[in-house]
Parts: structure tokens; C-alpha cells; sequence
């Protein structure tokens, strides 16, 4: 029973370090064209990759502060909100983890 | 929304001033949107108990906060096994020597016992973390670890010692002491009815005869074993078995020395006879009060010479190898694999 737990924590904690790299290029990728929080969650949702407020918004702010995103204030909907979206140089870093990304994602489906 | 306004706050007061209110802000549309999402979804209003589970999905005020704020560490990973590793020999430094002192004080006078003073010990460790602490601090907040991670070269790591190797200089060393050791135990100490030394004629017990002669032998007998280990330097288990051997043998015989009254009389020129006969029995009483600091030492000496058997039993791989040799790994060709 308690193997079974110790499994299931580690089985968590490397499927967490597997998502963790994922999430930013996910987050990137989505942010081509601009959004805020509240609908970039829900479309990366739609697309089968389930993120909470308590990641997602430190990841921006993280992303924001390395310059790869841009972001402004504005008035939607009678309420204000954050619009994100990806800075010149957050194009080309996209585009070099894409191509990362790919070469990664051809190696492991020869390996598994 | 008095149980989000309460949730928000109880988040704001663990950010850092300047991102407060922004990250409150992002943080509160989002949430505002969820519950605004689900309220259409059910077309009515949110009780407390469903904006409750919303919140409590989020996380904890503190564990949401948590995630904004930067990773913060004294000490980081990197140096951190060289602080526990200075850490252990500072404390042990300042402790082992101190309970050494008072071991020694309570032996020789046992009305000094209180000068341990744990108290003061207590005082001590704590300001010896508090210094190691603060050092490692200074040096992982500057720049020091950087450099020093930066400039390191093989060639100035510490060489792979094997344990069972006998350095060359150990037998030569033990060797050049025995022998000049025992020519002034020989001829200081040769059994007779009374030793000249330092002007004074000390008279030995019978027992000396024996216990002379024992030392004698053991000394002969460890220098041949010093001989042999200078050729052939490694440790093999009869040799360690036969240190273990000689070195408690030895101990024995110096506790039965110190115990043995093995003065029975002095005499010196100017010495009158009842000062004399005082002199031997403070001596002799003096060299059976240090018995458990003999006993304490063979100990020490003996743990040491049974670890080697042990180690030597285990089969540590000659030569340092880190690995296991070569031969010592299964062949898959002739295991079929």
C-alpha cells in the first residue's frame, strides 16, 4: 500500500517536471495572437491541457519579465483585464523551442 | 463576493509591495470570471459553499502567494553538502576536545567534574553553526562560489586512495621509531636490581622481568610485520588480523604496567627515606589513575585495527577502483544473455 503511494508521488512529481517545460511552450504558442488569463486557460482547456490560476499567472509574469511577452491593461466586458502577448523576441524564441520541441518529440517516439 | 474579497486579501498580504495590486487585480478577474461562468451556467447566483469550492480549488492564500515570489535560500544546493560537512567537524571540534578535557579533569580529580560547564558547551556550538551558517552565506550571496566553481581542474582533485594500500612511509616510519625505541629501552630498562636514571636509582617490582621481555618480543615481532608490510604494501587479512593481535596484546601489557606497582622503591642523593617512599607510591598512584585513559586509547587503537578486517572482508576491489573490475562484471556472452 505504501509502495503503491511512493509510486503514485513519484509517477506526480516527474509527470509535473514533464508538464513544466510543456506548459511554457503551450503558453507561447497560444499567446500568437493576444488573450488574457481567464480565455488563455480556457483555450489551452479546450485543447486538452488543463492549467490552474496558481501556474499559469506566475508563468506569465515570468515570461513577461524575460521579455518574451508584452502585456497591457485594458477595459473589456466593463471590467479591466490583462492582455498578453508574445514580443518579437518571444516569436523567435518560439520558434527555436518549436524546432526543439520537434527534434525532442522524433527522438522519444524512436526511443519508447 | 465577501468570501473572494476575503481570499484576495488574505493573498495580497504575502506579495511583495510593488506587485500587490497588479497581481490581485489579474488574479481577481479570473476568478470573478469563473464565478460569473459557472453563475450562467446554473442561472442563479453562487452560495457560499460553491464559491468556497472555487476558492478552495485555488489553493490556500499562502500557497497561491508562494508562487510569485522568487526562490529564496540562504545556503543553495550547490554548497550546501560542503556547509554539513564543515558544519559536522566545526561542532565536533568544539565538542570532542572539551568532553577529552573533562574526562581527563574527572579521572585525575573527580571533585572537578563541573568543569564541563554545559552551559558554556551549549554557548559554544551554537555560536560555531551561527559563524559556519553566516560564512556560507556570505560566500553563496557573493560571488566566491562562482569562481570557485569556475576555476576548478582535475589535476587539483584530490588522488583515489585505496584504504587497503599501505603507504611506504608507515612501516618505514614505524620501523626507524622501533628500533630506536627499544636500543634506549634495551639499555635503559635491561632487567636488573635497579635503574639509573637521571641520576636517581629507581628499583622495579619482579613483575618488570616479565613484562620487560613481553615488550621485547612484541617489539621484535612488529617490526618484522612493518617489514613485511614495506614490501608487499598491501593489507591482506592475516596481517590486519596480526596488528589486531599485536596492538591489543601491547595494550594489555601497558595497562598491566600501569597497574602493576611497578616501582618499589627510589633513592637519589639528598632524597631522605620517607620522602622517597612517598614518591614511589604517588608515582605509582598516579600511573594507575591514568588505567582508563590507556584502556580508552587501546580501544580507539583496536576499533581501528577490526574496521580494516571488516573492510577487508568486505572486499573492497584493490587498486582504488572506484568500480567494480572488469572480471567482476557478468559476461553476457557466457551467462547467455
Amino acid at each position: 500500500m505504501s509502495q503503491s503511494n511512493g509510486n503514485h508521488e513519484v509517477f506526480e512529481n516527474l509527470r509535473l517536471e514533464l508538464r513544466r517545460g510543456c506548459l511554457s511552450l503551450a503558453v507561447l504558442s497560444q499567446l500568437r495572437t493576444e488573450r488574457y488569463g481567464y480565455t488563455l486557460r480556457k483555450a489551452l482547456a479546450e485543447q486538452g491541457l488543463e492549467i490552474d490560476e496558481g501556474t499559469l499567472y506566475p508563468l506569465l509574469r515570468r515570461l513577461e519579465s524575460q521579455g518574451l511577452l508584452t502585456s497591457v491593461w485594458r477595459e473589456e466586458e466593463k471590467r479591466n483585464k490583462r492582455f498578453y502577448r508574445l514580443s518579437p523576441e518571444g516569436k523567435q524564441v518560439l520558434k527555436q523551442l518549436g524546432a526543439e520541441w520537434q527534434k525532442i518529440n522524433s527522438s522519444l517516439e524512436e526511443i519508447l | 463576493m465577501e468570501l473572494l474579497d476575503r481570499y484576495l486579501h488574505a493573498i495580497e498580504f504575502w506579495l511583495p509591495k510593488r506587485q500587490k495590486q497588479d497581481i490581485i487585480a489579474e488574479l481577481s478577474e479570473d476568478l470573478r470570471s469563473q464565478i460569473e461562468e459557472k453563475e450562467n451556467e446554473l442561472g442563479r447566483k453562487l452560495n457560499d459553499a460553491e464559491v468556497e469550492a472555487i476558492l478552495k480549488r485555488c489553493g490556500s492564500p499562502l500557497e497561491v502567494a508562494s508562487r510569485y515570489l522568487p526562490q529564496n535560500y540562504l545556503i543553495g544546493p550547490t554548497l550546501f553538502p560542503v556547509y554539513r560537512f564543515v558544519l559536522v567537524v566545526a561542532v565536533m571540534g568544539c565538542v570532542i576536545p572539551r568532553c577529552l578535557i573533562w574526562l581527563g579533569f574527572l579521572i585525575i580529580d573527580p571533585a572537578h567534574r563541573g568543569y564541563l560547564h554545559l552551559e558554556n558547551l551549549w554557548m559554544t556550538v551554537f555560536y560555531c553553526v551561527f559563524f559556519t551558517t553566516l560564512a556560507f552565506v556570505i560566500v553563496e550571496k557573493s560571488g566566491a562560489k562562482v569562481e570557485g566553481l569556475n576555476t576548478w581542474n582535475p589535476r587539483k582533485l584530490r588522488p583515489v586512495r585505496d584504504p587497503n594500500r599501505i603507504a611506504r612511509s608507515g612501516p618505514l616510519g614505524e620501523i626507524a621509531v622501533a628500533v630506536i625505541f627499544n636500543v634506549w629501552f634495551v639499555s635503559a630498562f635491561w632487567p636488573r636490581p635497579a635503574f639509573d636514571l637521571f641520576g636517581a636509582q629507581i628499583t622495579p617490582a619482579p613483575v618488570w622481568q616479565t613484562i620487560f621481555w613481553s615488550f621485547l618480543a612484541l617489539a621484535v615481532a612488529n617490526v618484522a610485520l612493518a617489514g613485511v608490510n614495506l614490501f608487499r604494501p598491501y593489507w591482506t587479512r592475516l596481517r590486519a588480523s596480526l596488528r589486531l593481535l599485536f596492538d591489543g596484546i601491547g595494550g594489555a601489557l601497558f595497562c598491566w604496567l600501569l597497574k602493576a606497582q611497578i616501582l618499589t622503591g627510589i633513592s637519589a642523593p639528598g632524597l631522605p627515606a620517607p620522602k622517597a617512599a612517598e614518591l614511589t607510591n604517588v608515582l605509582n598512584a598516579w600511573m594507575a589513575r591514568t588505567l582508563p585513559w590507556a584502556v580508552v586509547t587501546m580501544l580507539v587503537i583496536l576499533a581501528f585495527d577490526a574496521y580494516r578486517i571488516i573492510r577487508l572482508r568486505s572486499g573492497h576491489p584493490r587498486g582504488g577502483s572506484l568500480g567494480p573490475a572488469v572480471h567482476d562484471l557478468p559476461n553476457p556472452t557466457l551467462n547467455g544473455n
